[in-house]
């Protein structure tokens, strides 16, 4: 009875003192752990670790509040300022973005919180024949382009773009850092291009890799904020300036080994009157191009869109032979037959088409050495196994569909079983078939966006890319990007109610 | 001339055919009848090589035969099955092609003869079954005593030894029965088709109009084979109160 007594006035007084209901506000920061170190990354007991985690609870506690990370795609960061910051929303985006002229009208950037530059990491292997940037501006002495990845959307994604290197490298845009360096240990690219703080955390940490040539073109990390937010924004410029001058921030780049020389020159920032510097780029040092008009983006776009009709062109034809040769398996077939083929089906169709594709270009050159699919061909052969698991089942309805008088009727006439498949039943159940397989071909066309993680640039990937660095023309991009895929997709659906109508006149058997 | 000897088949633990035996002589028109059950349409479907026995065989001239509980190879049934033809009840025909083509399908896809040699032959029976004119029109634009007489070209087109036709007339009212019926009365009285027939029907009009012999099964057995007159006498074995 007194244990009940002081539980009841314990929880009243919870209620009612706003010392201990009122936690203390969160500063809510918006990253992608999938960037890895030495920015955010998990350490051995799984809690999330960084320069960035610490600095981020370094700022929180200078702002009086609580450091509450927020996780969310890399280059759609900035997006989520523009929610309310409730429970999707974020209050700073801090996670390695650069200073850029096109973020920083729509999210203005706090002083800078580190100095990088951009890093050329190699396979040790290349070290004699790949010395440095002067060899991305030629050709490789075969007359093929190098091969270079790059995070989408990054300064090094920017740099990468410019004239300098526009012909004489392959650019392969990849979300994930880690993913890119290991297809370069692999061998499978011949470079990537990193901030230096992501290229020492993966070089320190590869037997095979390392930096070639002096890195280049410094810019800065900043912390993005909504417009609106000045005092924010003054309380975080405080809080950096305040963790230069007393070495908060030193120590902690040393203790992630990201401290160097460039660092000195942060106080100079901190202070300088001007900020930001009136840079046409993010960088110190700025590359002048021309911003593009909105047609010059659009000629990318159609050539990325050639890319989504190839891959949708070549692997759909594939699928439709697999699926059919599975279906036949799984109707005509015996036991032994109809069960691979079902395990195939429901294996496909109950896995993610990214994670089959990360299986066909990452993993399988892994399990079968020699078998080093281009990512184009993985991103076909892909595409095509999965979809082939669709077709297999869309096939099979049809094949069930057609009475079995018809197989009886061509066998009698003395047609061998294939005979009769291919002349009498395939033929049928195609008709049937023709308007889920036409819904599949278009949802294709839609899906080869997911070919982006093996490094294809096709029409989303270009959409995305463009739009980061051209954020003024968002609307009209996306417009376009729709555009064009409804101009890929509406006459597939045309052409489909073409033949269905076609195809209905010639009837069917009632079962 | 085909033979069938102690043919047994069961469907689960029925004995659908219970130690058939019985020929047919090359040319002849066998009817079989009985009542609904009694295993007719199995043992055409046996005779064909649709379903398999569990015992017996069926021998096709000197050196063709299925034997019960044996799985026939593929060869054996191409051969087989080129040489007896089948009618069906729901005819079968393939919608998606034209008459002309359903009647060449067999000799093009099963005989490998050339399209223009197939033609010619498709036309010729065609012609004979009275369908020159819905060459080129589907099945589904043709009445149900029309299909069945396509169907008819179709099987006589492969040029088979022998038909076996399963009810070829139950599916369809009295008038188009007939039509189906003349055609195969028809073709059963010319001597240039030397083509022996199966008939299961239940037209016993018809079956004495054209049978040379009848068979009557009753519970998977023959209990009688012989001449229409006698089967169906008043008091034989296929009479009305049998």
């Amino acid at each position: 009875m007194k244990f009940q007594w002081l539980l009841t006035n314990l929880l009243l007084l919870a209620i009612s003192s706003p010392g201990l209901t009122q936690e203390k506000k969160e500063l809510r920061w918006g990253t992608d752990p999938v960037g890895g170190g030495p920015y955010v990354y998990k350490d051995e007991q799984g809690r999330f670790v960084g320069f960035e985690v610490e600095l981020a609870e370094y700022l929180a506690r200078e702002l009086g509040r609580t450091s509450k990370m927020v996780t969310g795609d890399w280059d759609k960061l900035p997006e989520l300022l523009d929610k309310a910051p409730g429970e999707s929303g974020i209050d700073i985006v801090l996670n390695g973005y650069e200073l850029r002229a096109d973020l920083q009208k729509q999210y203005p950037a706090t002083r800078p919180y580190y100095i990088y530059r951009l890093a050329l990491i190699i396979h040790k292997d290349h070290a004699a024949t790949f010395t440095g940037w002067g060899d991305l501006m030629r050709r490789k002495p075969d007359g093929t382009p190098h091969t270079v990845g790059v995070l989408g959307g990054s300064v090094a994604h920017e740099y990468m773009q410019s004239r300098a290197f526009r012909d004489t490298i392959d650019l392969k845009i990849n979300p994930d850092v880690a993913t890119v360096m290991g297809l370069v240990e692999q061998k499978r690219l011949d470079a990537t291009v990193q901030d230096t703080p992501a290229a020492r955390f993966y070089v320190r940490r590869s037997r095979t890799l390392m930096v070639a040539d002096e890195p280049r073109k410094s810019g800065f990390y900043v912390i993005l904020t909504r417009p609106g937010d000045h005092e924010l924004r003054e309380q975080l410029n405080q809080a950096i300036t305040k963790g230069i001058r007393t070495g908060a921030l030193k120590a902690i780049y040393e203790k992630y080994g990201v401290w160097n020389e460039d660092q000195e020159r942060l106080l100079h920032w901190a202070e300088h009157t001007e900020w930001p510097p009136p840079l046409e780029s993010s960088a110190e040092e700025s590359v002048e191009e021309a911003a593009p008009d909105v047609w010059q983006l659009f000629g990318e776009l159609l050539s990325a869109a050639g890319m989504t009709v190839f891959l949708s062109f070549t692997s759909f034809p594939i699928a439709m032979i697999l699926g059919m040769i599975v279906a036949l398996g799984r109707v005509y077939g015996a036991w032994y037959i109809r069960f691979p083929c079902s395990v195939y089906v429901e294996f496909l169709r109950g896995t993610p088409l990214l994670l089959q594709l990360y299986f066909v270009y990452y993993l399988l050159p892994k399990l079968i050495p020699g078998l080093d699919f281009t990512p184009v061909q993985a991103g076909i052969v892909g595409l095509a196994i999965n979809y082939s698991a669709y077709e297999a089942e869309n096939y099979r309805a049809g094949l069930l569909a057609i009475p079995r008088g018809q197989m009886e009727a061509a066998l009698a006439l003395g047609m061998s079983p294939w005979t009769a498949l291919r002349v009498v039943i395939i033929p049928q159940a195609f008709r049937i078939v023709l308007p889920p397989v036409t819904n599949d071909f278009i949802a294709l066309f839609k899906d080869t966006s997911v070919c982006s993680v093996i490094l294809i640039t096709e029409l989303t990937r270009k959409y995305n890319e463009l739009y980061n660095f051209n954020r003024e023309y968002v609307i009209e991009l996306a417009f376009l990007t729709a555009g064009l895929y409804l101009l890929m997709s509406y006459p597939l659906a045309l052409v489909a109610q073409f033949l269905e109508k076609r195809l209905s006149r010639s009837g069917g058997e009632s079962r | 001339m085909i033979v069938i000897s102690h043919l047994v088949k069961y469907h689960g633990a029925l004995r659908v055919l219970d130690g058939v035996s019985l020929q047919v002589r090359p040319g002849e028109v066998a009817a079989l009848v009985g009542p609904s059950g009694s295993g007719k349409s199995t043992l055409l479907r046996c005779i064909n090589g649709l379903e398999s026995f569990h015992s017996g065989e069926i021998r096709f001239g000197e050196h063709l035969k299925l034997v019960g509980g044996e799985m026939p190879s593929q060869a054996t049934l191409l051969l087989l099955r080129r040489r007896v033809g089948m009618v069906f009840q729901q005819f079968h025909l393939f919608p998606h092609m034209s008459v002309l083509k359903n009647v060449m399908s067999g000799p093009v896809y099963a005989l490998g003869r050339s399209a223009d040699e197939a033609e010619a032959t498709a036309r010729q029976w065609l012609d004979r079954v009275g369908l020159t004119d819905k060459l080129h029109a589907r099945p589904a634009q043709l009445s149900g005593g029309q299909q069945q007489r396509v169907a008819i070209a179709r099987a006589l087109a492969v040029n088979p030894a022998a038909i076996l036709f399963d009810e070829p007339t139950s599916a369809l009212d009295p008038k188009m029965s007939a039509e189906v019926m003349r055609v195969i009365d028809d073709l059963a009285d010319d001597p240039q088709v030397q083509v022996a027939m199966v008939i299961v029907t239940h037209d016993v009009a018809a079956v004495k109009a054209i049978a040379d012999v009848v068979h009557v099964l009753r519970q998977g057995k023959v209990i009688f084979s012989g001449p229409a007159q006698e089967a169906f006498a008043p008091g034989g074995p296929a009479s009305a109160g049998a």
